[in-house]
């Protein structure tokens, strides 16, 4: 295949992935790093390592990384459990108009993901009032604060919301396209009983193939704005969140630890990247 | 209409032989123009009074086309910047909607053109002898910006459920002990304000920081107000431990009845949201007796901007008696007017002084005793970020 | 499995109503005020929001046709983009290293991407406009539309070009004769996804629409900021209903890798 790779590819191809995949993301993070490092920028000073050292040596960087990195793994851990047993339960199912009816939730962006979420779980939202008039509470003051607060409650919700649909039907695609159902009778007719052959066969089998898309998955929530910014606290911030705020700081002098930030969450997020490609070409080798 | 008479600004009048500089050739100038103002989108009264009453009237009066840009204060500084960084001759913006620190930070980095408020034919109406006007944020404004609205810092709080609000510092913070989470403000320009007036009061009150940014005053009258406020966070909103983002979020736990007060920079603003229907017919505005910042409001023209005379003819439309009156009207904006309602053609003076009187906010005559001067705008941004360190932070 | 069984009827209903539900309230919050709480149930019906948006007074509308526009473009440039450059990169040698390359405008958060090139785009006097917004979104999906087509390019289709060329068949032939075809299904596919990624993104085009582009997005994020939740909500309802239109029309949409 090498001797035919570049005659294959053709030059617009090259072209085409050069200009738009290569080029301008190499080029902001370059800027990024010419910026923090003091070399361009409207109040530079020369070359400085000092939006470095403020970052690396505060704590505000590592508490938005630690958050985002805990709000991401907690979306993936609570919407794969969630999405595997509905897949798993549903079955055929899903094939049906059940099937269809999950891929509605996937039309709700975002932003208004978080607006509902807001309306819901505020403080004088429906739930608190609900709680109220069932007599949970007394009144709804006392409804525990599950948005804007710091352990980012709201944050998960609004992500597991949006996640779990997507891998009911990603596991109940694989579910097919891997003959599970093949495997768990192979498994049976061997004497396994139900709950080996789930843990041993079926989990095994379907987590494996879904690992490109769950790092992925937890590669997107890292790195999330419009859900964190209106159900998230000031501090800690989750990391977009975070880099905004200092590009548009009124301490002007702060905008380059904003692009030091900026490269540390590239080059966290990149070395996760890392991992996830060999994984998918795995994935495409075995189909 | 009457305005528009008075001074000859329609189109209609201008010739094509006006001599360079002239309003005329302003006026010529402008038609056709779009012209970006970049405000702050967070009051769904003063995005219709744009949108509905300001943007249709250029339209017609003078063909200038208005577009608005949501931006404010540090973004608006952020994005000039970048511009500026990045050497691009036209700015996306032409107006932008700032006071103090942002006019200040602007004027830092060069930002600005100007001066030209002495080219506004209506400039001459503006009530330039007001301190209150002629200094932002104790800067002289030296025709770099032109004031638009003035506005006095109040609290705000449902009749209803509070009997007694609060009036000094300490019986805040009683108030808060004996309701918690019931109080909160926002981390953006109206909460701030709001630290302001308590520095001042701490600081000894009235002239106390008047004058430059004094470093060590700021130090020690800060210093007391962190300790005061971490003594007392844990019976704020979420017990202190993070604040709305804007004041529009505090207004929205206000009307849902999670808190008891919110506040304004806008000292008619309870009006108009009880007009709106978004506040209890209840609420009601007053102020601190060691008094409340009393600020103007102002715009400013884009260096960079690639329409400068469509600027011009909007920003002298903005402080026209017309617009200025509708402005005024608690059931449009309700932004205290700039101008010297004395200096006004007669027609004028009489709308201006028989306009509806507030119902819900304390007098202009009864407050004005209260009002305090704006810091220089070092307090401003000092007190933004040493919020986040010494109390969000903690 | 019997266990199963029997716990499927309540869980397909539970699920059901959890797929619908939420738009059920945000349509009921596009037309409705509740009161002060407690209480529950809405204390008026408002249509203020969507008499506004019908009377084409306000920017809903516009912002409608905005956002179809500019989706609509994105999806058009990128999908075709990406089918070209994936051929290229599905058959490199350093097919890995490409692949990472590709996947990073797309992994990487728009809006901390975005802060890092808003430079460029104001120096080309980008930034601000519709033309500035159109090419970020183009190169953030531009990412997803390569991993997306990589899989159509395999062993097989290059055997095709083979046969095709053995035959004695040109090149334009082979595109519009074979290619065409076997791609359409994969490209229409594509260009659905993509249109959604761009339709919902709002971090990125605040950053370099610079507040002046108004995306329904950032159209129900003022309205939020604004504290405005009628009106927030009956944007977020034309933000949904497209794509949900789409789903009706299609009935099995085709499920991308994320």
């Amino acid at each position: 295949m090498s001797s035919t790779a570049k005659a294959r590819g053709g030059r617009v191809g090259l072209a085409v992935f050069l200009a738009i995949a290569v080029f301008p993301a190499s080029g902001g993070l370059l800027y990024a790093l010419l910026y923090s490092l003091g070399g361009v920028g409207l109040l530079s000073r020369g070359w400085t390592l000092q939006a470095w050292i403020r970052v690396l040596t505060g704590s505000e960087f590592w508490r938005s990384l630690l958050f985002s990195s805990t709000v991401a793994a907690e979306v993936v851990l609570i919407s794969v459990a969630l999405g595997l047993s509905l897949a798993l339960s549903l079955g055929e199912r899903l094939q049906r108009t059940l099937g269809t009816l999950l891929h509605v939730p996937l039309t709700v962006p975002n932003v208004v993901a978080a607006f509902l979420t807001f309306q819901l779980l505020a403080g004088a939202g429906l739930m608190s009032r609900v709680a109220v008039r069932v007599g949970a509470i007394p009144d709804t003051a006392r409804f525990p604060s599950l948005v804007q607060e710091p352990w980012g409650i709201g944050i998960v919700l609004a992500h597991v919301l949006l996640a779990t649909p997507f891998l009911v039907l990603l596991f109940a695609a694989l579910a097919r396209s891997e003959r599970v159902s093949a495997f768990v009778e192979l498994a049976s007719t061997l004497g396994a009983n139900h709950t080996q052959t789930l843990r041993r066969v079926v989990l095994p089998l379907l987590l494996r193939q879904a690992l490109p898309s769950l790092v992925l998955l937890f590669i997107a929530i890292l790195g999330s704005y419009d859900i964190p910014l209106l159900l998230g606290v000031q501090s800690p911030q989750m990391l977009s969140v975070l880099v905004v705020r200092k590009n548009g700081i009124y301490d002007l002098a702060q905008k380059p630890e904003a692009y030091s930030v900026a490269i540390l969450y590239s080059v966290f997020t990149l070395l996760l990247l890392l991992r996830v490609i060999p994984l998918q070409g795995r994935r495409r080798e075995a189909s | 209409m009457a305005a528009a008479l008075a001074f000859g600004c329609r189109q209609g009048d201008a010739d094509a032989a006006a001599p360079p500089g002239s309003w005329r050739e302003t006026l010529l100038r402008a038609r056709g123009q779009t012209v970006a103002l970049a405000m702050w989108q967070g009051d769904p009264y003063i995005n219709a009074y744009i949108r509905d009453f300001v943007a249709p009237r250029l339209r017609r009066d003078y063909g200038v086309v208005l577009r608005t840009v949501s931006a404010q204060g540090n973004q608006i500084v952020s994005m000039l910047m970048t511009e500026k960084e990045a050497r691009r001759p036209n700015s996306a913006s032409d107006i932008v909607w700032i006071n103090g620190e942002t006019f200040y930070q602007l004027r830092q980095i060069e930002a600005l053109y100007g001066p030209f408020t002495d080219r506004l034919p209506n400039a001459r109406f503006i009530d330039w002898r007001n301190p209150f006007i002629r200094y932002d944020f104790q800067q002289e404004i030296r025709g770099f910006e032109c004031p638009w609205g003035n506005v006095q810092f109040a609290l705000i709080y449902d009749s209803g459920a509070v009997a007694d609000p609060p009036r000094t510092r300490a019986a805040l913070s009683e108030w808060w002990r004996a309701h918690p989470g019931r109080f909160t403000f926002d981390v953006q320009f109206t909460g701030l304000t709001f630290l302001k007036s308590l520095l001042i009061e701490i600081a000894g009150g009235g002239q106390a920081l008047a004058g430059p940014f004094d470093e060590s005053k700021y130090r020690e009258s800060s210093t007391r107000l962190w300790a005061w406020l971490n003594e007392n966070k844990r019976f704020l909103w979420k017990s202190g431990r993070t604040f709305p983002d804007g004041v529009a979020q505090l207004h929205e736990l206000f009307a849902s009845g999670e808190v008891a007060f919110t506040m304004s920079n806008n000292d008619r603003e309870v009006d108009n949201k009880i007009a709106q229907g978004l506040f209890p017919s209840t609420a009601r505005a007053y102020v601190l007796d060691s008094g409340t910042i009393q600020n103007s409001h102002y715009l400013g023209i884009v260096q960079g901007a690639p329409h400068k005379e469509g600027a011009l003819v909007t920003i002298n439309f903005l402080i026209s008696p017309e617009a200025q009156l509708e402005k005024q009207k608690p059931s449009v904006w309700g932004d205290g007017t700039v101008l010297d309602v004395t200096r006004m053609p007669a027609p004028w003076r009489e709308s201006f002084t028989s306009e509806a009187p507030r119902s819900y906010a304390p007098s202009r005559a009864a407050i004005q005793g209260k009002a305090l001067m704006e810091l220089a705008p070092e307090y401003m941004l000092r007190l933004h970020d040493d919020f986040r360190t010494h109390v969000i932070d903690r | 499995m019997k266990r199963a069984e029997r716990h499927r009827a309540p869980a397909t209903t539970l699920v059901a109503l959890f797929a619908v539900l939420p738009i059920v309230y945000l349509a009921l919050l596009s037309v409705t005020r509740t009161g002060a709480p407690p209480r529950v149930l809405p204390a008026e019906w408002r249509l203020d929001a969507w008499r506004f948006l019908l009377s084409g007074r306000g920017e809903m509308l516009r912002s409608l046709w905005v956002s179809l526009a500019l989706s609509a473009a994105v999806a058009l440039s990128s999908a075709p983009l990406g089918f070209v450059a994936a051929r290229y990169v599905a058959f490199h040698r350093h097919r890995r290293l490409l692949l990472f390359f590709a996947y990073m405008p797309f992994v990487l958060s728009p809006v901390i991407l975005g802060t890092c090139m808003l430079f460029f785009y104001i120096r080309a006097g980008l930034s601000g406009s519709l033309a500035g917004v159109f090419l970020a979104q183009t190169v953030f999906t531009f990412g997803f539309s390569i991993v997306f087509f990589l899989s159509f390019w395999n062993r097989e289709k290059l055997d095709l070009e083979d046969l095709v060329a053995t035959l004695g068949g040109t090149r334009p032939q082979f595109y519009r004769l074979v290619l065409l075809p076997i791609s359409r299904d994969a490209l229409r596919t594509g260009m659905f996804q993509i249109f959604l990624l761009s339709w919902f993104q709002y971090g990125l085009t605040i950053l370099i629409g610079e507040g002046g582009v108004r995306t329904l997005p950032v159209l129900v994020y003022a309205h939020v900021a604004e504290a405005n939740p009628l009106f927030a909500a009956a944007a977020g309802m034309l933000l949904v209903l497209p794509p949900l239109a789409l789903l009706a029309m299609t009935r099995r949409p085709p499920l991308g890798s994320l």
